[in-house]
């Protein structure tokens, strides 16, 4: 009895706080107030200021309802299982496009599209086998945004020998990867290219100790491409006084906190915000086509992050050497020889 | 007896086998033209004929194998397990350096590195299981501790108190394990995994509502301690005496509990709970007292373990960012036979391959890297078929206590 009465009591105190946190008011916020059309983003687990691909998502989304007039709202997803559930709402208060945002999410936007074919669904990172009329996906050029990565390393090794710490060995690491290997032997065809990967997208530590063993080897640049357990690599390098280049994002506001990081040379970064808006855009201006888009170099998907502290060791023929790159790369007169 | 001398003729033929293969492999190196460099240190490099020295290698492990057919040596069957393990990973090395400079200290620094949020993990699990309470929350401990170590150090910017909290925290959360199968007599298996649970979304709370907001999102890590005088002897002053101060604790840790275990009181009340908490009570032993104990410092093990990860190592906190050492470190403990100098071997092997991946990956060598990440499995799914000596865990594990 006496333990019932215990178990009682901890379960009603669990249950308050949960509740406490569950019932803050929701920060749902409003920014552009024309009631015609209405655009919703679904946030994969996380927050819309959480410097990943849910804060660019956000900031693309927030570019376009502003130029286009339209309203524009997010819900941010607490936990996996409310996937399905926050797209539900934003279709049942009748949104007219939805985003939403990440690979993890997409069977939930699959299965919502099918459930409501008059709304618009635009995935970032997400792939569908059998797209519908009504579902875009957003993927991006890894191979290139890792190539330019490749050229900045090969022009900054002093030592002729880089390297990359990939996370799991999935398309999109190892299109990284091998853009990464291409473009750095586009600038010197002599250089050795050290590749990693690590079987876990969140094993920092592992990440460290394979970008300390390249170091070991003489590996001066080191290019973390898989999330956490990439940066582990870009912290091995910054100990070590090595270049780092960051991947997704600008690895300067996540992984450096906003620095100083003298050594973290840029990143490879995709460009979600600008996938984001050119979705919406495609909507707005009703070119909105079901299937798969491809961001790449041409439309700004992806690119390369500021150089920020490492500015003043990055030469003015670099920059340029690097921007030629990244032109020919749009323009299409160059290829990453990627095929996967 | 006749059972043993099948098992002599499946294993240590086995291994006679393998180290037929090594020979016959090791022909595929001409003499003049294959030629390994190994690398050690300050004490210079090591240049070897590759085919030789592996035929050699396959000699030897040829003659540890048929050492137990002999009648008088039947015991041995280990001894062939042993030299094969030992062959056949010299000669996977020594063909990695053909050509090359292979960094023999470097691997095993790495190694040692790698391995000790393992043998942490499983002395922790011993500590637990050796009084009789099973615990599969290891893995959740060092998240929980390496997260609240991480913003102890943010937050207080001392990274010695963080250090401090991670050992604490791993110690409350044990308390939360300890209370509920020793106290409310739960499933420990149920406890364990919900600790396990509830680890994932306390810490991924933490990171969402604080880390993210802070100033900054990184500290210092712990430095790196180079023992005076001890640090200049060759090999293994690197190997072992210049290390991050987790490591060092690790290394002291397996021999004092060694010695607690196995030479005091403590560690004979300890052990007797484990095995017979009936007997232990009737002499006057208070089990549950005892086992809270336990418990509580298997916990503050592990949350030294958490904070390899998150103050010694990246300086950082990630979602998950132990990625399953908790439980790879329950199988180390398994494969040392609860035992401290057994765990600590087991964790060995473990970061051993983990190194050996990585640097194979480095060096281009053909061999996949899941293949030598899946090996410490294999071998500890060796020992659990009880091959080398059986790991039999204590009697009354996973039996909670109730007195009469």
């Amino acid at each position: 009895m006496k333990r019932f009465i215990i178990i009682i009591i901890v379960a009603v105190v669990v249950i308050a706080v949960v509740l406490f946190f569950v019932l803050r008011p929701k920060k749902v916020v409003e920014v552009v107030v024309v009631p015609e059309i209405k655009v919703g983003l679904v946030t994969d687990v996380g927050k819309v200021d959480d410097k990943t691909f849910n804060q660019f998502a956000h900031e693309g989304m927030m570019r376009a309802a502003e130029e286009f007039g339209f309203e524009a709202k997010y819900i941010e997803t607490l936990q996996p299982t409310d996937y399905d559930k926050n797209i539900q709402t934003f279709a049942e208060e009748g949104f007219d496009m939805i985003v939403t945002v990440g690979f993890m999410i997409t069977d939930a936007t699959y299965k919502m599209a099918g459930q409501y074919p008059d709304i618009k669904f635009a995935g970032v990172d997400q792939f569908y086998a059998e797209p519908l009329d009504n579902t875009m996906g957003l993927l991006f050029a890894e191979d290139q945004s890792g190539f330019v990565a490749g050229a900045l390393a090969a022009m900054m090794s002093e030592t002729g020998v880089i390297g990359i710490v990939c996370g799991m060995e999935i398309p999109p690491v190892i299109k990284f990867r091998k853009g990464y290997e291409n473009g750095a032997r586009y600038i010197d065809p002599g250089l050795k290219v050290l590749g990693v990967y690590i079987d876990s997208f969140v094993a920092p530590d592992r990440g460290k100790a394979a970008a300390e063993a390249m170091i070991a080897d003489g590996a001066d640049v080191i290019f973390g491409a898989g999330g956490p357990t990439g940066s582990g690599g870009i912290v091995a390098a910054m100990e070590k006084g090595v270049y780092g280049i960051g991947v997704d994002q600008d690895e300067y506001y996540t992984t450096m906190g906003g620095g100083p990081a003298p050594n973290l040379l840029t990143s490879a970064m995709k460009r979600v915000d600008n996938a984001v808006y050119s979705a919406i855009k495609a909507f707005a201006e009703d070119t909105f086509k079901g299937g798969h888009y491809m961001n790449n170099a041409s439309n700004e998907g992806i690119g390369y992050a500021p150089f920020h502290d490492a500015a003043d060791r990055v030469s003015k023929d670099v920059k340029a050497r690097l921007d030629e790159t990244l032109e020919k790369l749009a323009d299409g007169s160059l290829e990453t020889g990627v095929k996967l | 007896m006749q059972k043993d001398y099948y098992r002599i003729i499946i294993f240590s033929g086995l291994t006679l086998l393998l180290n037929l293969l090594i020979i016959r492999f090791s022909f595929n190196f001409p003499k003049e033209q294959a030629v390994s460099l190994m690398g050690f240190g300050t004490l210079g490099k090591l240049s070897m004929f590759t085919g030789r020295s592996i035929r050699i290698l396959g000699c030897i492990g040829l003659i540890g194998s048929i050492i137990p057919f002999v009648k008088k040596f039947n015991r041995y069957v280990n001894l062939s397990f042993f030299t094969t393990a030992f062959t056949t990973v010299s000669a996977i090395i020594l063909w990695a350096a053909v050509g090359s400079l292979f960094d023999i200290v470097g691997l095993l620094d790495l190694s040692l590195r790698l391995s000790t949020p393992i043998v942490l993990g499983a002395m922790a699990g011993m500590l637990c299981e050796r009084t009789g309470v099973i615990n599969i929350a290891i893995e959740g401990m060092m998240l929980t501790s390496a997260c609240i170590g991480f913003t102890a150090s943010l937050y207080l910017n001392n990274i010695w108190i963080g250090l401090f909290c991670a050992i604490l925290s791993g110690g409350i959360i044990a308390l939360l394990h300890a209370f509920l199968s020793i106290t409310m007599i739960t499933d420990q298996i149920v406890s364990g995994t919900v600790i396990n649970i509830l680890a994932v979304g306390l810490t991924g709370f933490i990171r969402r509502s604080f880390l993210l907001k802070a100033r900054l999102t990184r500290t210092a890590i712990l430095p790196i301690i180079e023992v005076p005088l001890l640090s200049k002897i060759p090999i293994l002053g690197i190997i072992i005496f210049t290390n991050q101060p987790i490591v060092f604790l690790m290394m002291g840790l397996v021999v004092f509990i060694s010695i607690m275990l196995f030479k005091t009181r403590w560690g004979l009340r300890t052990r007797s709970i484990g095995e017979h908490p009936e007997a232990a009570d009737t002499v006057g032993i208070n089990v549950f007292k005892m086992r809270y104990l336990n418990v509580i410092l298997g916990g503050s093990i592990a949350g030294l373990a958490g904070a390899w990860f998150s103050l010694e190592t990246t300086g950082s906190f990630d979602d998950m960012m132990t990625n399953g050492k908790g439980f790879i470190a329950l199988a180390a403990m398994i494969f040392g036979k609860w035992h401290p100098v057994g765990a600590f071997t087991g964790g060995l092997i473990f970061g051993f391959f983990d190194a050996l991946q990585i640097i194979f990956q480095i060096k281009n060598i053909p061999i996949p890297p899941q293949f030598l990440w899946m090996l410490p499995y294999v071998i500890t799914m060796i020992v659990l078929a009880g091959v080398i000596g059986k790991s039999i865990p204590p009697a009354a594990i996973g039996v909670p206590y109730r007195k009469q």
